[in-house]
């Protein structure tokens, strides 16, 4: 019976072809790194750093680029972890953990939703304008700008250290308690938004059948 | 410690992948994802100098929780509008889209 | 009360009373909309316009306040100004438009809702004094707009309309923030006080990701304010959305962007000035040429208002540019005679359409004979956008140009003198349809509602009415203006003569 069903088969092909790139991309990668590492170039954190960068980038340029709207979603996934790593990077704990919980739990089914939603029917979809070398011409302008921004500023003396989870809750629910009211009207109007824009061939529906 | 400029130009990168996805993509949900993209880089930033530059005050953390929380409203908002324009005409892509011209 | 850090923190949530019952009468109206069916159709706008008179009120205790609530959102003449000017676009349009949204908006009780949401919105954008009440401000007006522009009934055009808004909302809200968080990285904090401190002290090394995220708050403001490089959604949405929704993109919503503007660009970065002033003088003159150029061409008259209103705001961009006491409080008055001929316009376009059901420029002929009191405010609100004397605009457009020149950017007002007499043109081509051309088919007389009486009479009036006695306006933007700049008023003894002002130094951009 469930021979019958395309799926399995599809899920073995994206799990063995995204394994297999993964190892080849990160194979090496690793390797780099821990060589570098022995030979105490870097430090351990760095190790994870550059892991987690080349997840995110990775992520990020098989999102837009790769022309399965499904992959793409997939590989949002990959860069938004990635990110929630980077966070753990940055000392910030509860961010990472908001990260996944928000995206994770919440963005990324959203838009698989979404894409099943609009994608019922097998249309030919175009993805991509025909702008692409424009567009890629702003993007690689755009990294190269803020890459050379962020190097070549000298950002002083810096320190950094780990904000302790009570210090984090009073500044939040302390100080800035009226954005968080504020967040509370924004999230009623998105849930409107979404209620009205849903609701509204069956509100039409039900006003026809009343006449 | 790991320098803060990686940070920055790991965010710099992303961000600059999420504008070109923006610019070269055509259905309207791989344009919310590339927004996404760019928001990730955006948070990236604001935790970055947060812990960097602004150790004892840290609002930068508390700007990116607000930045996930209005990302994550943005993409049910959107998507809703998205719906609703496929079932008007059965489709998803912003140039297919075009009764009003650009 | 302290907060994390030992500031003191104002917490008298009296001061947000406007805000408080604006927020409580949205879920009111949506409230009596859900659970009492009885209520009919007449509660929401009823409710709504009772919430928006009890604001205004709340709002007039706050006159000369100065005083901020928890180091979040400062309330002062600026704010009051901007309050009283958001909530009057709100009762106008509710007694205005009302019978529109009953016959063409799908969820009216949601409508209106959103209204008041999205002032508390365009509020806080004018009142906040950290970046993120200020983002989050953006954000909730946005939100609202991008739903409210959506909600067309029977309109094939309002959905797509809602979804390239959103879209390009989004990216717009992105840039902003990618610059915010620059500007946060060079400044090291979030306030706006603690930003301009920060940025007149030394900034060596700093520079590039300073002017980064100046180009990138700029791009992502002039998004919101449709100016002219990223102006491309503004037609496409003033056109699909239902008309009160247009009348309100171009009113609160422009408004609204100007206010963060001068909060911005006059006060914490305002020591960058020789940063960003080169890139505000592009955007307006960009904005003045195209939004004029382009206006010529349109035959829809929504797609027209957009490009006229897309120039408007190069002209206000222009007092950006030389921000100081003085073109702040060009602006204000600028921007209010601006909202009132534009709202009137709005109006009369609304009773127009409720009648006929039709918004093309062709089908304006003969609208003398068959309603002449609508022609004539239409005519008016016209002849103000494109500054004819005696009128709101003639008034407004002299004080700002006066204040730009001033300020040392007279090729800009050359811009916007020649920008305006294009304008003229394509104005004069709906007044001609109305007046010279014989009605299309039916030709008898018909008149409008009560309401469309009261707010289309009531605005004609204060057109005429600033366009003869401009210097309560003046007096008012004034002090607006002053609680912006800390320095002494404008005009010291403002209430007279208003254009003859006498000019205290502008304390920024005297280079």
């Amino acid at each position: 019976m469930f021979a019958r069903l395309p799926l399995p088969s599809q899920f073995d092909r994206i799990i063995i072809t995204g394994g297999l790139v993964g190892v080849m991309v990160m194979g090496p990668i690793l390797i780099a790194l821990v060589t570098l590492y022995m030979m105490s170039r870097i430090t351990g954190g760095e190790v994870v750093f550059y892991l987690a960068s080349v997840v995110v980038l990775g992520g990020a340029i098989a999102a837009v680029s790769l022309s399965n709207l499904v992959h793409s979603a997939l590989s949002l996934i990959a860069t938004l972890m990635g990110v929630a790593a980077i966070y753990l990077m940055l000392l910030s704990e509860f961010l990472a953990l908001v990260q996944i919980l928000v995206y994770g739990g919440g963005v990324i089914i959203l838009v698989i939703f979404g894409l099943m939603l609009t994608n019922a029917q097998d249309d030919p979809v175009v993805l991509d304008g025909s702008q692409k070398p424009f567009a890629f011409g702003v993007g690689a302008m755009i990294c190269g700008l803020f890459v050379a921004a962020a190097l070549l500023a000298q950002w002083g003396p810096l320190e950094a250290n780990l904000v302790p989870f009570p210090d984090f809750g009073k500044r939040l629910f302390g100080d800035y308690g009226l954005p968080i009211i504020i967040v509370a009207f924004l999230l009623d109007i998105a849930f409107t938004g979404a209620l009205v824009n849903a609701r509204r061939a069956e509100h039409a529906g039900s006003k026809e059948a009343a006449k | 410690m790991i320098p803060l400029q990686n940070f920055l130009v790991l965010s710099a990168l992303l961000f600059g992948i999420g504008f070109y996805g923006v610019l070269a993509r055509r259905s309207a949900i791989l344009i919310l994802i590339s927004v996404e993209i760019m928001l990730a880089a955006v948070a990236i930033n604001f935790i970055a100098f947060a812990t960097y530059r602004d150790p004892k005050a840290f609002s930068g953390l508390v700007f990116a929780l607000f930045v996930i929380a209005v990302a994550a409203a943005e993409v049910g908002l959107a998507l809703g509008i998205v719906l609703r324009l496929f079932r008007e005409r059965r489709t998803a892509n912003v140039d297919e889209a075009s009764s009003l011209k650009w | 009360m302290t907060d994390f850090l030992g500031n003191h923190l104002n917490l008298n949530v009296g001061l947000l009373l406007p805000e408080i019952i604006l927020a409580v009468g949205s879920v009111l109206v949506v409230f009596l909309d859900m659970f009492w069916e009885k209520a009919g159709r007449g509660s929401a706008p009823l409710v709504t316009f009772l919430t928006l008179i009890a604001a205004g009120v709340a709002s007039a205790s706050d006159i000369d306040a100065v005083d901020d609530f928890a180091r979040m959102v400062s309330i002062d003449n600026f704010t009051t100004f901007f309050r009283f000017m958001f909530i009057g676009v709100g009762i106008m349009l509710v007694i205005g438009g009302w019978e529109y949204v009953d016959k063409h908006v799908n969820h009216p009780a949601e409508f209106y809702a959103l209204l008041l949401l999205s002032t508390v919105g365009a509020i806080f954008m004018a009142s906040a004094r950290d970046l993120l009440i200020a983002y989050l401000g953006i954000e909730v007006l946005s939100f609202s707009l991008y739903i409210a522009v959506s909600l067309g009934k029977n309109d094939n055009r309002a959905g797509e309309a809602g979804l390239k808004y959103v879209l390009l909302g989004g990216v717009a809200s992105a840039m902003l923030l990618y610059g915010l968080s620059l500007l946060y990285g060079v400044a090291g904090s979030t306030q706006y006080g603690d930003i301009a401190g920060a940025l007149q002290g030394d900034l060596t090394g700093l520079h590039m990701p300073l002017i980064l995220g100046l180009t990138l708050i700029v791009s992502g403001l002039g998004f919101k304010v449709s100016a002219v490089p990223f102006h491309m959604w503004a037609p496409d949405a003033y056109e699909g959305a239902p008309m009160p929704v247009t009348a309100y993109l171009s009113a609160t919503s422009k408004g609204a962007t100007l206010a963060l503007f001068l909060r911005w660009f006059g006060g914490p970065l305002l020591p960058a000035i020789g940063d960003w002033q080169w890139m505000m003088a592009v955007i307006a003159t960009l904005t003045m040429v195209f939004g004029n150029l382009i206006a010529l061409q349109q035959h829809n008259v929504k797609r027209l208002l957009a490009y006229s209103s897309i120039a408007q705001g190069g002209f206000m961009l222009m007092a950006v540019t030389t921000v100081s006491d003085i073109s702040a409080s060009a602006l204000l008055v600028h921007l209010g005679g601006y909202v009132i001929t534009n709202l009137a316009l709005f109006l009369a376009i609304i009773q127009f359409y409720n009648r006929t059901g039709k918004e093309e420029i062709t089908d304006f002929a003969g609208l003398s004979r068959t309603n002449p009191y609508l022609a004539v405010v239409i005519t008016a609100g016209l002849f103000s956008l494109a500054g004819m004397p005696l009128l709101a605009g003639f008034f407004t457009k002299f004080i700002l140009f006066q204040a730009v020149v001033q300020g040392g950017f007279l090729w800009l007002v050359v811009v916007a003198v020649v920008g305006s007499t294009v304008s003229l043109f394509y104005y004069l081509q709906v007044i001609r349809q109305m007046y010279i051309y014989e009605p299309v088919g039916d030709a008898s007389r018909w008149t409008i509602s009560g309401s469309g009486y009261i707010a289309t009479g009531v605005l004609l009036a204060a057109i005429v009415f600033v366009g003869i006695q401009g210097a309560p306006l003046y007096t008012v933007a004034d002090r607006a203006a002053f609680a912006l700049f800390d320095g002494a008023p404008v005009a010291a003894a403002a209430g007279h003569a208003a254009p003859a002002a006498p000019a205290a130094a502008p304390k920024a951009g005297g280079h």
